[in-house]
């Protein structure tokens, strides 16, 4: 696979299969699409910071919004992750695929008007799934808590966005495929049979006892790292060589990172205490260590290529987005390969180090990374700049610092609550204790990270409605004036 | 070059290839189980189906998310063997040989007065397999009898979550399996042997801090029914004492669900001995109380390992 | 306001490029060391890829070792694994022992199994079985395989005393020599016995 694509290749602006769109045109057949997916993910992404700070608050005082049944803390947590995960990162994520499918394919995107229905469809059913868990209806796995009436809704949308993105890859003019394509064609594909496989043998033929939380484990890990996990080294990989103007350091290194990834990535997540035969955690830790060759391939890859761009760095508020989430990348494949260890997991596997694993994962990596994107593709889109940039500037240092806070906290509470855990002369509540005072300060982190968010979709609005008020209203007014004109006379 | 295709027959394969290793192949081993041959009472099953009020009860624990901060799955890190001597048998010279070879730091003294003593004593605590099948095969040729115990360890079962491992089996009838994966609150995978008492649990679910003075469980007043007494008090009322009691004239009364959570609790058990998980019951440590919920048969024998 | 000020107008800047230097050779040795270390692993904590070993047992002989021993409980432990793993009984009649409706007979509650003797279901084992029967009432139509030369007088026994003391079922045990016994008397028989044949079999045999 290596040899195949030896030649050092750039991508060469000689049309491929036909002529090659304009820039302009390619983002202005984006626009729609593309900004509707991102406001709403951007709109899911304050519901999922509000839930979130309910549920961080219930540590403090138990007693909070206790006689509402729809707010304890047990649909309060997976409301928080299903719209964190299927409102905000999956929203986040298509759109931005579909922009970087048609940018490096040169082609504009087709259909974009299905795209537009599929993700209002997408946005019905992520509302009516985490309605759904709120009113008690959650399917009990991990992630994927939507009830029955909610995912078959989501499946469609993701068909109808699907089909799209995957006839723009097809339609694409540029022959020579960048390696972020490679990552997204992946990830389309992925997604579908991860979530009807686990929703059939979950929800509606469900498999017998144990065997459900094996596929529920299965799909987990297949959904953040290969999925969620592909579209963000996708962006990684697309916006650091761009943001930075220069090129990727080895088209090898990262067409090995894809396929070591593809094949160790998907076999993770059994941790070693699970009630299941032996062999299958082994299998786990096993390919979750060999993730170490695509993590160690990344590492060199981006390392090289953003050697000498510090003064970039410093400038440019999406790259320092997309370099924190690619640390954060590293970090959480680091903590993942550690954790995958029998010893490691026995003292750390049902302490809030999982959380905050998850949370370096899912936000550090991956809302970071599209975080990133979003700076330097709206404003293409929209052909406005952002209203604030000192907004912006506030998301970047909220953000990083809530993530720290709450990553570093929540790590360190987890391995001593796992330590006393693991010691039976601890009683239980002295365990949970010591984890509880980390856990205030991951409240803080919460909190600003929460703060961040807002910062983000409050300066997307502001941008959005100066843009309505800019080109909206001088159309309603030319079309209003005359009649008006009319009426008075 | 163009590499759509490879990428998608790739990919086709890679995701193939995990899949078939942990969504399928799981599938063959475990999907068609059946319940097995409980060791400890071969008359029956394990595990049983749970009572139809544990398993409305199940539906409860799953829509109020309780495995958001209680995991079911004990885990065990090892375990040991403890070799006693039952019966001395008639050969004592013997036996005081043998037991000396066993325990090389014992004194022939300390030897004899074990023989001596009333049956049965402890010879070896917290060996190996191997140590403990050396001391078997040292012992038997004199005539003597004596048992290996099994003893399943981990911090778990040191902490009184769970006398054994979980293993699939525990979960067969379970839909959803709740395995849960945080341990904000205690595992509750053998909590039905741990506290078996009803009222207690229904009390826990009013407020927490009756029961458990530092817990930091919301309470799930939700679940009970405030109404003023009638003619008579309802025998069902929770019996609220101090500062926990409710307004006078009134009392607490548990709704349905909060009596099929509690069922549900109350049949959650892991104490039976199959074949995955081998260790020796005694009777004491196994109570018989069951709501002829699932597992524990009525009366328990010891299983253990006499060669 | 323009977050990037040093980016080049939108709409000529360029798409990524990528350079072509090599992976580092010593990343393949990693690749090579790190299945190494996998194999081993699995051999040590794969548990054989067995479904009913789970950790800390590492193997099928470690979990059997600390199986119960007394006398009784070892021919049932050998009868199970005939029922189960040697002869596949439960490929028809099923883990539970209750046979598939219509098809195969179940051997909970059965007359044939709970016989006060098992002359009658220690020919069925040796020599095979060919339908119609009525087992419980409901009628079976299908054919049983002959085991005569797969397993030994004491495999049959256990596997017979496992059905005869498994799933509720109590009935007394069958011993070696009973197989034994019957294996010689019934040595000339050729092809599977009928119902009809079976019960011209004195029940005290």
């Amino acid at each position: 696979m290596i040899a195949t694509s030896s030649s050092a290749h750039t991508v060469s602006p000689e049309p491929g299969s036909g002529p090659v769109a304009p820039p302009a045109d390619i983002d202005a057949s984006c626009r729609v699409p593309v900004m509707v997916l991102l406001a709403c993910a951007a709109v899911w992404l304050v519901v999922a910071s509000v839930f979130g700070l309910i549920a961080s608050l219930k540590f403090h005082a138990p007693n909070l919004l206790a006689d509402c049944p729809w707010l304890t803390y047990g649909r309060v947590q997976p409301a928080q992750m299903n719209a964190l995960i299927y409102g905000f990162a999956a929203q986040a994520a298509l759109g931005i695929a579909l922009w970087m499918i048609a940018r490096l394919g040169r082609t504009l995107l087709v259909q974009p008007g299905y795209i537009v229905v599929g993700a209002l469809l997408w946005n019905v059913g992520v509302k009516l799934g985490v309605f759904g868990i709120l009113i008690g209806d959650t399917t009990g796995y991990e992630w994927l808590e939507m009830p029955g009436y909610a995912s078959p809704i989501l499946f469609a949308a993701y068909a109808i966005i699907g089909i799209p993105a995957l006839l723009t890859f097809h339609h694409r003019r540029e022959p020579m495929l960048y390696v972020s394509q490679w990552f997204l064609l992946a990830a389309l594909f992925w997604f579908p049979w991860i979530y009807s496989t686990a929703n059939l043998l979950l929800i509606f033929f469900p498999v017998r006892g144990v065997l459900q939380a094996v596929v529920d484990w299965w799909y987990v890990n297949n959904l953040s790292q290969i999925w969620l996990g592909f579209i963000g080294l996708a962006a990684i990989f697309y916006f650091l060589p761009k943001l930075t103007a220069r090129p990727l350091y080895s088209n090898y290194l990262a067409i090995l990172a894809f396929w070591a990834l593809a094949l160790s990535g998907g076999w993770g997540g059994i941790h070693s205490g699970a009630p299941v035969p032996a062999w299958m955690p082994s299998l786990s830790t096993v390919f979750t260590v060999l993730t170490a060759i695509p993590l160690i391939a990344i590492t060199i890859n981006l390392n090289r290529t953003f050697t000498g761009a510090m003064a970039k760095l410093k400038k440019s508020l999406p790259l320092k987005f997309v370099v924190f989430g690619a640390v954060a990348y590293l970090l959480a494949g680091a903590l993942a390969i550690v954790s995958a260890f029998p010893q490691f997991s026995q003292i750390t596997h049902f302490t809030l180090f999982t959380p905050a694993r998850t949370q370096l994962f899912l936000y550090g990596f991956f809302a970071t990374t599209m975080f990133g994107a979003i700076y330097h593709v709206v404003p293409l889109l929209i052909q406005n700049e952002w209203p604030s940039a000192r907004l912006a500037r506030a998301h970047f240092a909220l953000a990083t610092l809530g993530l720290v806070f709450y990553v570093g906290s929540l790590s360190v509470g987890g391995i001593l609550q796992g330590l006393a855990l693991n010691d039976p002369e601890v009683p239980f509540a002295g365990a949970l204790n010591r984890a509880l005072v980390c856990f205030r300060v991951g409240t803080l982190g919460d909190l600003l990270m929460a703060a961040g968010n807002v910062c983000l979709a409050s300066n997307l609005g502001w941008l959005l409605v100066r843009c309505c008020r800019a080109c909206c209203v001088p159309a309603i007014m030319a079309a209003v004036k005359p009649q008006m004109a009319e009426a008075a006379r | 070059m163009n590499h759509g295709p490879l990428i998608f027959l790739g990919v086709f394969f890679a995701l193939t290839l995990s899949w078939f290793g942990l969504v399928f192949e799981p599938q063959l081993q475990l999907g068609n189980a059946q319940p097995t041959t409980n060791l400890v009472n071969a008359a029956q099953l394990y595990p049983q189906m749970r009572p139809g009020q544990a398993r409305q009860g199940l539906d409860v624990y799953r829509s109020l998310g309780c495995a958001a901060c209680h995991s079911q799955q004990i885990g065990q890190t090892g375990r040991t063997y403890d070799v006693t001597l039952t019966d001395p048998g008639t050969n004592r010279a013997e036996v005081i040989a043998a037991l000396l070879k066993v325990r090389p730091r014992a004194t022939a003294t300390e030897a004899e007065k074990l023989v001596a003593g009333p049956m049965p004593q402890a010879i070896l605590k917290d060996v190996a397999h191997v140590a403990a099948t050396n001391a078997m095969a040292k012992l038997e040729p004199t005539g003597a009898k004596a048992e290996v115990k099994i003893i399943p360890t981990g911090p778990d079962i040191a902490r009184g979550w769970g006398k054994r491992r979980s293993v699939a089996e525990d979960f067969l009838f379970d839909q959803p399996v709740m395995l849960g994966s945080q341990r904000i609150g205690p595992d509750l995978a053998d909590v039905g042997s741990r506290l078996p008492v009803a009222n207690w649990h229904l009390l826990h679910l009013y407020n927490p801090q009756i029961v458990v003075s530092k817990s930091v469980m919301p309470p799930y007043r939700f679940l009970f029914e405030k109404r003023k007494i009638g003619r008579e008090p309802s025998p069902d009322a929770l019996k609220l004492a101090g500062n926990f009691a409710t307004e006078p004239g009134c009392e607490i009364v548990p709704t349905d669900e909060a009596r099929q959570l509690v069922a549900y609790l109350l049949s959650l058990r892991a104490d039976t001995v199959i074949f995955e998980t081998p260790m020796t019951v005694a009777t004491a440590n196994v109570s018989t109380n069951t709501p002829a919920a699932t597992n524990a048969p009525a009366a328990q024998t010891t299983n253990s390992v006499v060669k | 306001m323009n977050l990037d000020p040093n980016k080049s107008p939108a709409q000529q800047e360029p798409e990524p490029t990528t350079g072509s230097a090599p992976a580092p050779v010593w990343l393949f040795v990693l690749v090579a060391l790190l299945a190494f270390w996998g194999m081993g692993f699995l051999d040590s904590h794969g548990g054989g890829f067995q479904p009913v070993v789970y950790a800390p047992y590492s193997s099928i002989k470690e979990l059997e070792d600390d199986q119960p021993r007394s006398e009784g409980k070892k021919v049932l432990l050998l009868g199970k694994f005939v029922y189960d793993e040697k002869a596949k009984c439960l490929a028809c009649h099923q883990p539970t022992g209750l046979g598939t409706p219509g098809q195969y007979p179940p051997l909970v509650g059965s007359d044939w199994v709970l016989a006060k003797e098992p002359g009658r279901i220690i020919r069925i084992v040796l020599d095979g079985f060919q339908g119609p029967v009525t087992v419980n009432g409901q009628p079976f139509n299908n054919v049983m395989v002959p085991w005569r030369d797969t397993l030994t007088d004491e495999e049959i026994a256990a596997v017979l005393t496992y059905v005869r003391q498994s799933w509720g079922n109590n009935a007394t045990e069958v011993k070696t020599e009973q197989v034994k016994a019957i294996r010689e008397k019934t040595a000339g028989h050729s092809g599977q016995y009928f119902a009809v044949e079976l019960l011209k079999v004195p029940e005290n045999e």
